[in-house]
């Protein structure tokens, strides 16, 4: 399964490409560096995973773009997993909106690169399935 | 503090004794009337119907007194024209009082007693010095009546028809004592009832006090509070501050330890360098930290220096960032009127702030150079420096928060990655503890003005605290 792109969108680029060197192993890996970069990485690269940053040049952009993939019927359907050290936020809003998943996974900074694999791994069997 | 005016305390409390004694008035109107009507059948021939006249007209006036009371109680009567009103009805009712006591012996009459008890309330209710002037008049009155009746002037009317009429002598003795009696009542209220008058003005006085002390804690703990809340908020964006280079940091060892990156490999040097300059972001974001914290902790401790030149710190570090401005093609440009003398301040902090400022207005300055404009000028004792640039500006969104720690412009990010957004906290915080206060004006893509001002004669807390005085060095 070595065809599938994985985008990885981060304001930190040497965050970036550690990510890059693990998710390459297996995928293709197309990187942008803010929200908006994302969404446009999105509608180019038709990515079969999308790994989100929630904290970039505001405090939850991350949730912000995802919240935009969800709503758009086009991209729906591409799975989400978001990073963040601001789980709280992510609690929080759980709590309030148990509705409100704006992502499917959630990985927290540091994050394991076997985990990660891991769970790009389960997302894209399920969406075959 | 305000001085409490007497009216402020005494005002309800007369209008309270004004009810009360309007209510006795009543108990006297119905004793008139029941003695008027009943006196002729026990042989008191002559309180009829004088008595029951003097009731209805007195009836009548504590109506007209009620009336101003409700006034009153709407807040409509001042407290002078009350105290006029509480001597008038004393004036009226000693005078009624006086008509009664003409018809029921004159002299000998069983009415006299009550005289000493509008005394003693008068002086409760009025002013002591005013109550002694009714004391004589009341005795001058009751002299005149005596005198009247005994010379034959006035008919006398004996309490019984069949009584003889009095002498001289009977209603002499009673006359000897009367003013006795009412200036010894009046002394002996006033001296029982002005301790409590005296009490009265203190407990309104504590109060007060207590009432600001209780408003002054509820502000200092609303101010605690605050303080608190943002101290905690503070500390909590530090950490993520810290926390995010260091997720990146343990990521990217984390890839090379599980082998998934040769660390000898280009890539793996690569990723290596970009670690280690999120170390280097860590170090500068402690750095700022520190000195946050010690200009935050540390004012007392500050090197308050006596007569600090602005001019010499800016020629300074016009001096200091003339290399960085040419390395990046930007000119800095002087434009200082006047001289500015601060009484007091903190050379290193002074140095830092106004250093930051033009640094910041290089470094934010566009690709292809520009002018830095320094600007100081004095007027009114306040030292105003402008650091203009006509560099990347500042968007709408986020110039108001930009004094507040880690708030960094996106497109200050994307111009230049390093910054801990600290620095102008530091600012901010340095001219602060100088009196002054620094603002700024931008446009997004035009440039952006910071002015600073500071107080001349701004004299420090600490250093008004404890009389040190650092002389100057040059």
């Amino acid at each position: 399964m070595a065809g599938e792109t994985v985008l990885l969108v981060d304001d930190d680029e040497v965050f970036q490409e550690a990510v890059a060197v693990v998710l390459g192993t297996r995928y293709r890996v197309v990187t942008a560096s803010n929200g908006t970069e994302g969404l446009a990485r999105v509608a180019q690269e038709r990515p079969d995973v999308i790994i989100l940053d929630v904290m970039m040049d505001h405090l939850s952009e991350g949730f912000d773009v995802a919240g935009r993939l969800r709503t758009d019927p086009e991209t729906s359907s591409i799975p989400i997993i978001m990073l963040t050290g601001v789980d709280q936020v992510y609690n929080l809003r759980m709590e309030v909106d148990e509705a409100w998943v704006p992502c499917d996974r959630y990985l927290e900074k540091p994050i394991s690169p076997q985990d990660l694999l891991d769970q790009v791994d389960e997302l894209l069997t399920a969406a075959v399935r | 503090m305000i001085e409490p005016r007497f009216s402020d305390i005494f005002g309800p409390e007369l209008a309270e004794r004004l009810r009360w004694f309007s209510a006795l008035r009543w108990i006297a109107v119905a004793g008139l009337a029941v003695t008027s009507l009943a006196g002729p059948r026990v042989g008191l021939a002559s309180v009829w119907p004088s008595l029951f006249v003097v009731s209805v007209l007195v009836a009548a006036s504590n109506l007209a007194v009620l009336g101003a009371l409700r006034r009153s109680e709407r807040g409509e009567v001042p407290y002078a024209n009350m105290r006029a009103s509480a001597i008038a009805q004393m004036v009226m009712d000693l005078f009624a009082l006086t008509v009664c006591v003409h018809f029921t012996g004159g002299l000998t009459s069983p009415l006299l007693p009550f005289y000493a008890f509008h005394m003693a309330i008068g002086t409760i209710m009025i002013k002591t010095s005013l109550m002694y002037g009714m004391a004589s008049i009341t005795s001058l009155g009751v002299l005149v009546l005596y005198l009247l009746e005994g010379g034959g002037v006035l008919p006398a009317h004996p309490l019984r028809a069949d009584w003889p009429a009095e002498g001289w002598l009977p209603g002499g003795f009673n006359m000897a004592v009367m003013p006795i009696a009412l200036f010894g009542i009046v002394y002996l209220t006033d001296s029982v009832t002005s301790r409590f008058k005296e009490r009265s003005i203190e407990l309104h006085q504590t109060s007060e006090q207590v009432r600001q002390r209780g408003a002054e804690l509820a502000r200092l703990l609303a101010e605690k509070e605050e303080l608190e809340r943002r101290k905690s908020h503070y500390m909590r964006i530090s950490a993520h501050q810290l926390r995010s280079p260091l997720g990146t940091i343990k990521t990217s060892l984390q890839v090379l330890l599980d082998g998934y990156l040769d660390p000898g490999s280009e890539r793996g040097r690569k990723l290596l360098a970009g670690a280690a300059d999120r170390v280097g972001d860590l170090l500068l974001i402690v750095n700022d930290l520190l000195e946050l914290a010690k200009m935050r902790e540390g004012r007392s401790k500050a090197p308050w220096t006596r007569q600090v030149y602005i001019n010499q710190v800016l020629a300074d570090i016009f001096d200091a960032q003339e290399p960085f401005a040419s390395e990046r093609k930007v000119s800095l440009v002087p434009d200082i009127q006047g001289v500015a003398k601060l009484e007091w301040g903190v050379p290193p902090d002074l140095v830092y702030a106004f250093e930051n400022l033009v640094h910041n207005a290089i470094k934010y300055s566009k690709p292809d150079g520009g002018t830095v404009t320094v600007s100081l000028r004095v007027a009114d004792d306040v030292a105003r420096v402008e650091v203009t640039d006509h560099g990347i500006g500042i968007p709408d969104d986020v110039v108001d928060t930009v004094f507040l720690e880690f708030v960094r412009a996106p497109n200050a990010k994307q111009h230049v990655r390093e910054g801990t957004g600290l620095g102008l906290s530091i600012v901010d915080e340095a001219i602060r503890m100088h009196g002054g206060r620094v603002t700024v004006v931008s446009v997004e893509g035009e440039g952006s003005t910071f002015t600073v001002s500071l107080p001349l004669h701004f004299v420090p807390p600490e250093v008004a605290r404890s009389g040190l005085v650092v002389e100057p060095t040059r």
